[in-house]
């Protein structure tokens, strides 16, 4: 009997703490909701920061593939020199062959002689001076 | 070429529903803090007295449980809430306590203030005149001077299923105790109170 009467005592003390102290929750102050809020909207970003690992490398991913694009642009409209690899190539024809190495001195010079000859081996001025 | 198209529009779908998902989980987490935020500040409050630094404390945890637990299940946000608010307002006291010693070894070379009352010298954290505090006001005071004085695992049962209405597996979850033991402080300290307060406070 005295257990119950107990129990509702403690009952009735807690309800009236809960009463209190909700009273005292309503009546805060501006400053301090502000405050609060303020609290919660710094939370909140921290957990808009944490972004998935796709999100936060795209910018930068973004900006390779650009770089990359402009690179193949840029070197796709570059001019090529044709010339430049028949010359090297003969280079090595006449450093190959087993003339003497005097001829290395002018160089140059062979290599003029080469390209002129070339035009000469065709079909039609063999018959021309035939 | 095709394929490529079609697993980056997969990708994208994929972080789309991502996106989405966070917008929700923070629009979730903002309407939990919203709720809970006013108690937690009063329960940190009347733990140390100190509404500022009460601020600082639940400010401290919502950024806390944000970045650590935003991910778990909704229902198990407020144990873990007040876990790390009360492990906040333990830390907080463990400083007082250094600081205290080390201002009353600074102290005994000073005046000897043996008339020192800790509970008169706590500034009203209402921050009211006690002419404008009316009737409920007072008997809330006195509860948190009586709360005050009680040990703190006592005190924080009492707060987290009285005032915030935790059940006891979640004020136990909360305090990191068993159901059994969140059930004997609450009860001390429920008798405790009475008891210090008298019948007339009721």
């Amino acid at each position: 009997m005295n257990e119950r009467k107990d129990t509702a005592a403690d009952q009735a003390f807690a309800e009236k703490a809960k009463q209190l102290f909700d009273e005292s929750v309503e009546n805060l102050d501006g400053e301090t909701r502000s405050r609060l809020n303020r609290g919660r909207q710094a939370a909140l970003e921290q957990l808009a920061a944490a972004k998935p690992v796709w999100v936060q490398w795209a910018p930068a991913a973004g900006v390779a593939a650009a770089a990359v694009f402009a690179v193949v642009l840029w070197t796709g409209n570059q001019p090529v020199d044709e010339l430049t690899p028949e010359a090297t190539a003969s280079d090595f024809e006449i450093l190959l062959t087993e003339d003497s190495f005097e001829m290395l001195e002018d160089l140059e010079f062979y290599s003029w002689i080469d390209l002129d000859e070339e035009p000469e081996e065709t079909p039609e001025d063999e018959d021309v001076v035939g | 070429m095709n394929a490529c198209v079609a697993s980056f529009a997969v990708s994208c779908e994929s972080g789309g529903r991502k996106g989405a998902s966070t917008l929700q989980r923070e629009q979730e987490l903002n309407r939990f803090f919203a709720g809970i935020e006013k108690r937690a500040l009063r329960i940190a409050e009347i733990s140390i007295r100190d509404r500022d630094e009460a601020l600082d404390l639940v400010q401290d945890a919502m950024i806390q449980l944000a970045r650590k637990y935003a991910k778990r299940e909704l229902d198990e946000w407020t144990p873990l809430f007040y876990r790390i608010l009360q492990n906040k307002v333990r830390d907080w006291h463990r400083r007082q306590a250094v600081r205290g010693r080390v201002m009353v070894w600074f102290r005994r070379s000073g005046s000897d203030d043996s008339d020192y009352d800790a509970v008169a010298a706590a500034p009203d954290p209402m921050g009211r005149t006690p002419d404008e505090q009316l009737q409920s006001q007072e008997a809330m005071q006195s509860l948190e001077i009586a709360l005050g004085e009680l040990p703190a695992r006592q005190r924080e049962a009492f707060m987290l299923r009285t005032f915030e209405g935790l059940d006891v597996a979640g004020t136990a979850t909360a305090m990191r105790c068993s159901e059994g033991s969140v059930k004997t402080h609450y009860s001390r300290a429920v008798h405790s109170l009475r008891e210090t307060l008298g019948e007339h406070w009721q």
